[in-house]
């Protein structure tokens, strides 16, 4: 689903070319739950959005279902990306002004479903994550936990084949992180979700079929 | 989606209400004055356009080229009118005759005047005759225009027929008396004349009753001219009006005598031209310059530009907090395009609602509107002109507000966006921001320099010294019949019997005024001089009423004919004459008069407003054309006086109405539409610096925000409060010199042009732009300085923390 061949990405600064990733090789399948681990400034959340093709490279070769991102056209590539793509946050980065219902609504309105798909879809997702009772209330009225799951729900509505997750526990406490991940598993396991996550504890990683160790920019090989 | 932008636009006003405030009270404030300008600026372009031949009809203007420069009258010689007619047989040629003063007696069946309605109409007395309700179209309530054809027929407008006969439907054939002398019938009756026209017709003599008659000066002669006669023609649309020009400069040869021949033709003006036209003016009760109308035009652009600039300034400085909303927006798929009608369709919302409070406000301030330029009528707020007005306004408000921040905030970079990366400088829109404050403040520099200019003006004109004494001088209108002529003696008498009247003189003017009487003249038994006389006829006390000075000689005595001239300072000087002294004992005539001898010279005295230079002026008696009663009153009990003059006029002359007015008051209309502009200045610049101040304050309040962390680590690290107050108000005031900078020399400039309207003026000093800069600084300072100082006191170690 994803092939990386020979990344590099890179900024100038200052006269000085500081390499932000270097040479990735990576082929992630559809199905897998891939967990990036790496310390801070390793180049994980870059990665992540390169990924998710938030973000350009400099160098090197990019296959997502097998075509070439390099290649698409701006608006080609936001049509794959919104087909296929959906975004989990550390900070959830859910819109304020719009209430639990309309957060997840959201992508919708970007998909062009009708307003009774639309409707169909969301209580739907809500009855699933048990948020029917919460749908009125506005983000600030959550807690963390919720709010992640509030993200979560609405990066699934659309009903993505690759669910890209940056650090998605990072702010939540260890029985709420725990709800996440398995939750993802269960993602993973029952659809078929592919899942990239990043995530700095190795408890979390562990729930991946597979860890990528990241240290300045580089893979390491285990 | 529509639904779901519409939601997050408003829940985004309401959470930031402060900002909203502050945009929806500027785009309001600036919409409401744009839509009233508007409605001002249209209605004064309606004038006559309901005439349905507006686009054809011509006005027949008689102009003089002379040594002192060329001079425009509005009418023409009687006999022209039967000329026009027989030369131009492919136009149709109306005439009318204007008679100010006339007194209208309305006669009960019997043919007795009855005591109580006796008239003046204000606007004037007209003499027509049926033609020209050929060129200029009125609805007859009953009549025509062929009753106009026969003499001793009068048509009244049904609101005069109302107020004469109680009832205009019982007017027909009932009788009044003009001027005390000839009887009219009433034969028809025409629909009231619209408010917005310059033709404000109440009653319509037949021309042919004029023609018969001496009292109003017919004449078959070409060599003179009254602006009171008029010829208008309707030109059929293949009749170019060029052409008339053309063969009008070839009639003027041919019926012109002697000189007149080669210096006076006559050429036609539009109708359009007739309400703006300063030169030549109109019958009206008001004309505008088309230059005023355009200032003001400017100035409601500048206030909606204005309150524009707060807006795009506000919400870009917003944008830093809208960022994340619009990263996610883009991680959940949506492109740019539809960021960017979602962030227009937001200044939309808020556009709307500031429409509506402007409606509101704009209905407030209409009934006042009219009291501000003195219009007749109400304007109206919801017509369909002003409603496609206000709504292509907003179009253009929304556009010329909303397109830049919608376009920085739909750029923006997801990545960047979602890790808080973007900031002020990120955006790129602190200088672009620079740039408009000091636009906006340039605005009301200008807007302010303009006013204190216009009012310092008004001040001048108000308060300068005219060469006499005006004040509580109380003028009367008469009629100059023999029968009054035959009173007049007794009338001085009695007024100057009561100790509150100080003097009285019987003139054809006071010494200032709007129409002056000129004539050719010869000094020194030389030929005739080459330049206009400008005469004024009084009795012996004028000089005592108006407290003239005189420089060599004296008055004359008491006499109803001319026994010696007295001239001003400035007719002196023009001759050469070397000092007021030489002049006395010279020989002088006007007109072909015999030659009389100088007696006096006077001080020079304003002779017209001071828009115009003063004149070379003469004063004798000529009781046959005294018109006015100049009453010099003690100040000390104005009211008494007038009513005692009042009864005394009324035992004197019970036959005509009793007309009165304080002479600086006359003097002070002279001046009406530059008081009317400086007021109009004085509101809007007002509006415009609130609007500014708005603005400033919606910007530091965000500024104080952006830089809580920088006034934390400064306060850490031991800065003052007052310095701190001196980092926000230090860039301000920069921006303000650098407006000032912009703004003084384009206002000296305008009001320097103003000021030339004015022979006498006042010239632009510095105090003027220092006041300007001045008053911006303190109001910059006055609405930064709130923000200023909380951020200064606030607690660094909560500021800090938030980081």
């Amino acid at each position: 689903m994803i092939e990386l061949k020979n990344i590099f990405k890179w900024v100038n600064q200052g006269g000085n070319r500081i390499f932000l990733l270097k040479d990735i090789d990576l082929t992630i399948n559809e199905g897998e739950f891939v967990s990036i681990m790496g310390p801070s400034g390793s180049g994980k959340s870059t990665l992540l959005n390169l990924i998710g093709m938030l973000d350009g490279f400099d160098e090197g070769e990019y296959n997502f279902m097998g075509q070439s991102v390099k290649n698409l056209k701006e608006k080609q590539r936001s049509e794959i990306y919104k087909q296929n793509v959906g975004f989990v946050f550390q900070a959830y980065h859910l819109i304020d002004e719009l209430t639990v219902y309309e957060n997840i609504e959201t992508p919708l309105l970007y998909k062009d479903f009708k307003s009774s798909e639309r409707k169909a879809m969301v209580s739907d997702i809500l009855d699933r994550f048990n948020f029917v009772g919460k749908k009125d209330l506005f983000p600030n009225q959550l807690s963390g936990g919720q709010q992640q799951l509030v993200g979560i729900a609405r990066a699934l509505i659309s009903r993505p084949k690759l669910i890209l997750a940056d650090e998605p526990t990072g702010n939540l406490n260890s029985k709420q992180g725990e709800e996440i991940m398995e939750l993802f598993t269960k993602l993973n396991a029952d659809e078929g979700v592919t899942i990239v996550q990043v995530t700095h504890s190795e408890k979390n990683a562990a729930y991946g079929s597979r860890v990528i160790h990241l240290l300045d920019g580089r893979m390491e090989n285990k | 989606m529509f639904k779901n932008y519409f939601k997050t636009a408003l829940r985004n006003l309401n959470r930031h209400k402060g900002y909203t405030l502050i945009n929806v009270l500027g785009l309001a404030v600036g919409m409401a004055s744009c839509l009233l300008i508007f409605m001002v600026v249209r209605y004064e372009n309606s004038y006559d356009k309901f005439q349905p031949n507006f686009n054809n009809i011509y006005h027949v203007i008689t102009q003089d080229k002379s040594e002192d420069g060329e001079s425009y009258t509005p009418g023409v010689p009687y006999p022209a009118l039967e000329a026009l007619r027989q030369d131009l047989p492919q136009v149709k040629t109306g005439a009318l005759f204007c008679n100010f003063g006339c007194q209208m007696a309305v006669l009960d069946p019997s043919g007795k005047a009855i005591q109580s309605k006796k008239f003046v109409e204000e606007q004037g007395t007209f003499f027509m005759d049926p033609e020209f309700f050929e060129v200029f179209t009125y609805t007859w309530l009953s009549g025509s225009p062929k009753v106009l054809a026969k003499p001793n027929a009068i048509v009244l407008t049904r609101s005069t027929a109302n107020r004469y006969f109680g009832d205009w439907k019982q007017a027909i054939g009932r009788s009044v008396k003009m001027d005390n002398d000839m009887v009219y019938t009433v034969e028809g009756i025409l629909e009231d004349v619209p408010a917005n026209s310059d033709y404000q017709i109440t009653a319509v003599a037949s021309f042919a009753t004029l023609k018969n008659n001496q009292l109003y000066g017919y004449t078959t002669d070409w060599g003179s001219t009254t602006s009171n006669f008029q010829v208008y023609m309707l030109l059929p649309s293949a009749v170019k009006a060029e052409a008339i020009d053309q063969q009008l400069k070839a009639l003027a040869k041919k019926y012109y005598k002697n000189e007149d021949a080669n210096k006076r033709v006559n050429f036609l003006r539009p109708l359009s031209e007739n309400h703006f036209d300063e030169q030549v003016g109109n019958l009206g009760n008001h004309s505008t310059s088309r230059s005023s109308l355009t200032t003001l035009s400017l100035i409601a652009f500048l206030i909606i530009l204005m309150a524009c600039i707060n807006f795009v300034n506000l919400s870009t400085a917003q944008a830093v907090g809208r960022s994340k909303e619009v990263g996610v927006r883009k991680v959940l798929g949506s492109n740019r395009l539809q960021l960017f009608w979602q962030m227009l369709g937001e200044t939309k919302v808020l556009v709307v609602i500031s429409s509506i409070l402007a409606i509101f406000l704009a209905w407030l301030a209409t009934p006042y509107i009219k009291h501000v330029i003195s219009l007749q009528e109400d304007l109206h707020l919801f017509t369909v002109q002003t409603l496609v007005f206000f709504l292509l306004t907003m179009i253009t408000v929304t556009l010329l507000a909303g397109i830049y921040p919608a376009m920085i905030l739909s750029g923006f970079k997801p990545v960047l966006a979602l890790k808080n990366r973007i900031n002020s400088s990120t955006i790129g829109g602190l200088s672009l921001r620079r740039v408009l404050v000091v636009l906006q403040f340039s605005i009301s520099q200008l807007l302010i320099i303009g006013t204190i200019v216009a009012i310092a003006q008004m001040d001048f004109v108000r308060h300068a010294d005219l060469g006499f004494n005006k004040d509580a001088t109380l003028v009367l209108d008469m009629n100059n019949d023999s029968i009054t002529r035959k009173k007049l003696a007794a009338f001085k008498q009695d007024l100057l019997s009561d100790a509150e009247v100080k003097q009285v003189s019987f003139c054809n003017d006071p010494p200032s005024s709007n129409s002056n009487w000129g004539t050719n003249f010869a000094y020194n038994n030389q030929p005739d001089e080459n330049f206009t006389l400008y005469m004024k006829y009084a009795d012996e006390s004028y000089f005592e009423t108006f407290g003239l000075k005189f420089l060599a000689g004296q008055g004359y005595a008491k006499s109803d004919t001319c026994t010696g001239y007295v001239i001003n300072d400035c007719l002196r000087k023009k001759l050469h004459i070397k000092s007021p002294e030489d002049a006395i004992g010279k020989n002088f005539r006007t007109g072909g008069n015999p030659w009389k001898k100088i007696i006096g010279v006077v001080k020079d005295f304003n002779t017209n407003s001071l828009r115009e230079t003063i004149r070379p002026t003469g004063i004798v008696s000529l009781k046959k054309v005294y018109y006015r009663a100049a009453i010099k009153l003690s100040s000390s009990n104005i009211i008494r006086s007038q009513e005692v003059i009042q009864q005394k006029w009324n035992r004197y002359f019970p036959e005509y109405v009793y007309n009165a007015t304080f002479l600086d008051k006359t003097i002070e209309e002279f001046y009406q539409q530059e008081s009317q502009m400086a007021l109009l200045y004085k509101i809007f610049a007002g509006l415009a610096i609130f609007i500014s101040c708005l603005g400033l304050y919606g910007l530091i309040s965000f500024m104080a925000v952006q830089k809580t962390k920088e006034v934390g680590i400064r306060k850490v690290l031991g800065a003052k409060v007052s310095s701190i107050v001196f980092l926000f108000s230090k860039e301000f005031t920069l921006l303000i010199l650098i407006a000032f900078v912009i703004a003084a020399p384009l206002a000296w400039y305008f009001m320097n042009s103003w000021l030339e309207n004015f022979a006498f003026r006042i010239h632009i000093g510095f105090g003027v732009f220092a006041i300007a800069i001045l008053s911006s600084i303190i109001i910059a300072w006055l609405s930064v300085g709130y923000k200023a100082i909380r951020a200064a006191f606030a607690n660094p170690v909560k500021s800090l923390r938030t980081e």
